[in-house]
């Protein structure tokens, strides 16, 4: 059977190596999960040689391609005789790109979709204080710890796209949650409750959540369940304390009947579209942690009573449990929002933002030492640049859902609130009309047209819009 | 009992056709089985690959396995063990046995599955909630027993 392979030069004009080789040419189709392709090989040929002809039909190259037929991998020293490959059966092709494999599994948040950046952010806060700068915008050269400052404000152009990259650090270090906690600016920070409400309104899955459902504007609106949570999140002792009290109360709910139904209701109403904001923009669905070891039926929650033993609060997080690593890990670093707590504010999402990366602290401790250094920095053009984003490049990254975040005016406003920080060390240095100019914005949509009176009633309840119309209406009967 | 289509196909046709199937690439081209030794004559002995699946933890890997065919195969489901090491539930995590009670067509056994159905469902297994983000070992380790 075997034919002179003299005998038809002209089939094959692609394949350079026929003529050389003996055998007959046989067509053997190339399948990847995404294309398939016919090939023209020699019947004795060898594997590597099929994959020089692989490579170049696939625009591949020879080492990033796995070839597998019949369930075996096909070695480059084998032949295809040795397998039993024949004219018209199939071979499966699996093209090695080694980005793919690096990428983590957060895939629910659209920020991972840019590769290239993440691992420029990644790079840049694993290096630690003096990261080469890897982009070439980048103008803080000179400035050894800035430069890091500069990577994360620019190497990345979405600010939402940062803080999840952030959150993801500071998840995996728990000693990193401590430093931060520590560091005065992020108490002093978080003793601002204007500040934080802006942070979490900045989100817009959050500001979709709060249009359809009032409920919880309302909630956000209270600045003294703000400043509870607050307190909370700053004391993760105190916090894990009312966390266990108010889980335990509300497993015992689950076991009256219709309780149970209560307890759905409040979850996939409230809680549910919340945690799914949430962790957008912090990283994790806290819930998904907790049921994530039996959860293959999706958000339906065991019909019996919850005999699980809560999580030790005195034992160390015990990361590296078999299998379910990470989930539990996010357990205990990121806090289950509960009924005092329903932002889930724990202390590791407060750690958000510009704060939590060791060039970060670094810069900060040098600050801190001299507040010259910060004077310069603020008045440099380049801060400018960050606290003015320009229009960030169209989202190639597939992050449709969070729109240009550069150039969203809470962000903007956030961005100065957290600069004015820097410099005055109080945010109250801004006038309450900027302050509460969302509100302002609020109150006279609903029709209060005396900004004046606006002004005075914000300031009067802490920018607590629904106590400000209370005010408002109190004092012009109409 | 006889086979819900009336014929009760004996077991070496069975997995001929299922050899061939194997080597013209019938599916999606993200499993693939054949014949452990081309010479077994009694076709007992198979290898198995899955491909890892896009957006989990087993993206871009290959995960090679042995399915082993009894002689009451298609009667009974085959058995199953992943070569490469892989952290998932039902797999044993010290030799790679797939524990046929938590894999539910190997509990529901029907004597219409095949080893390319075992695959492509051990497959669908990797992106569940439940196994998708599960840590994995570093690439290229095997069980050695």
């Amino acid at each position: 059977m075997a034919e002179n392979s003299g005998a038809d030069p002209a089939v094959e004009g692609k394949s350079e190596e026929n003529a050389a080789t003996g055998g007959t040419i046989i067509m053997v189709t190339v399948k990847t999960p995404k294309d398939k392709e016919e090939i023209a090989i020699s019947e004795d040929a060898s594997v590597s040689q099929f994959k020089e002809e692989i490579s170049k039909r696939f625009k591949a190259k020879q080492d990033q391609l796995v070839l597998i037929f019949a369930g075996k991998i096909l070695k480059d020293g084998d032949t295809l005789g040795q397998h039993g490959i024949k004219d018209g059966l199939t071979v499966h092709l699996v093209i090695k790109t080694a980005q793919n494999s690096g990428l983590s599994p957060n895939s629910s948040n659209a920020g991972t979709a840019n590769p290239g950046s993440a691992a420029n952010l990644g790079t840049s806060q694993g290096s630690g204080p003096s990261p080469a700068p890897s982009q070439p915008a980048n103008l803080f050269t000179g400035f050894g710890d800035l430069s890091s400052l500069a990577n994360l404000g620019m190497g990345s152009s979405n600010f939402m796209e940062l803080q999840q990259q952030m959150q993801r650090q500071l998840m995996s270090n728990p000693e990193m949650l401590s430093q931060i906690m520590e560091n005065p600016l992020v108490q002093n920070m978080m003793s601002n409750p204007d500040l934080m409400r802006q942070m979490i309104m900045a989100n817009p899955q959050m500001q979709q959540l709060m249009e359809r459902n009032p409920e919880i504007s309302h909630m956000l609106n209270n600045p003294e369940l703000m400043r509870q949570t607050m307190e909370l999140a700053r004391n993760p002792a105190m916090m894990q304390e009312m966390m266990r009290n108010q889980d335990r109360a509300l497993s015992n709910l689950e076991s009256i009947p219709g309780g149970y139904n209560a307890l759905r209701r409040m979850y996939t109403d409230i809680q549910e579209p919340m945690f799914s904001a949430a962790r957008e923009q912090f990283g994790n669905n806290p819930f998904s942690a907790l049921g994530g070891n039996a959860d293959s039926s999706g958000a339906q929650p065991s019909r019996t009573e919850n005999r699980e033993p809560l999580p030790n609060p005195w034992g160390p997080p015990d990361a590296s449990s078999t299998g379910t690593g990470t989930t539990t890990t996010s357990t205990t670093t990121s806090t289950t929002p509960s009924v005092s707590n329903p932002l889930g504010i724990g202390s590791s999402s407060l750690g958000n933002g510009v704060f939590n990366s060791p060039g970060m602290q670094s810069l900060m401790q040098q600050i801190s030492e001299n507040p010259q250094l910060m004077q310069n920095m603020l008045s440099a053009p380049y801060m400018r640049i960050t606290v003015t984003p320009e229009n960030p490049p169209p989202p190639s990254s597939g992050l449709g859902s969070t729109p240009a975040a550069g150039t969203n005016p809470t962000q903007q406003q956030l961005m100065q609130q957290m600069l004015q920080m820097f410099a005055g060390g109080n945010a109250s240095t801004q006038t309450p009309e900027v302050r509460f100019q969302q509100q302002l914005e609020q109150l006279s949509a609903m029709g209060f047209i005396n900004r004046e009176a606006n002004l005075q009633a914000l300031i009067a309840t802490g920018g607590d819009i629904n106590a400000a119309i209370e005010r408002l209406l109190g004092s012009q009967p109409s | 009992m006889a086979a819900s289509s009336g014929v009760k196909v004996p077991r070496n046709f069975r997995l001929l056709e299922e050899l061939e199937e194997g080597q013209k690439g019938v599916g999606d081209g993200t499993v693939s089985w054949g014949l452990e030794d081309d010479e077994d004559m009694t076709l007992t002995r198979w290898t198995g690959m899955i491909i890892g699946p896009a957006r989990t933890n087993y993206e871009n890997r290959i995960y090679s396995l042995k399915v082993e065919c009894g002689p009451k195969y298609p009667e009974l489901p085959p058995t199953v063990r992943f070569v490469t090491k892989i952290s998932m539930n039902g797999i044993n995590n010290s030799n790679g046995m797939v524990d046929a009670r938590s894999i539910p067509i190997l509990t529901k056994w029907q004597n219409s599955y095949s080893i390319k159905v075992v695959l492509q469902e051990l497959r669908r297994l990797m992106m569940s909630k439940e196994n998708m983000k599960l840590p994995q070992p570093p690439e290229g380790q095997t069980y050695s027993n």
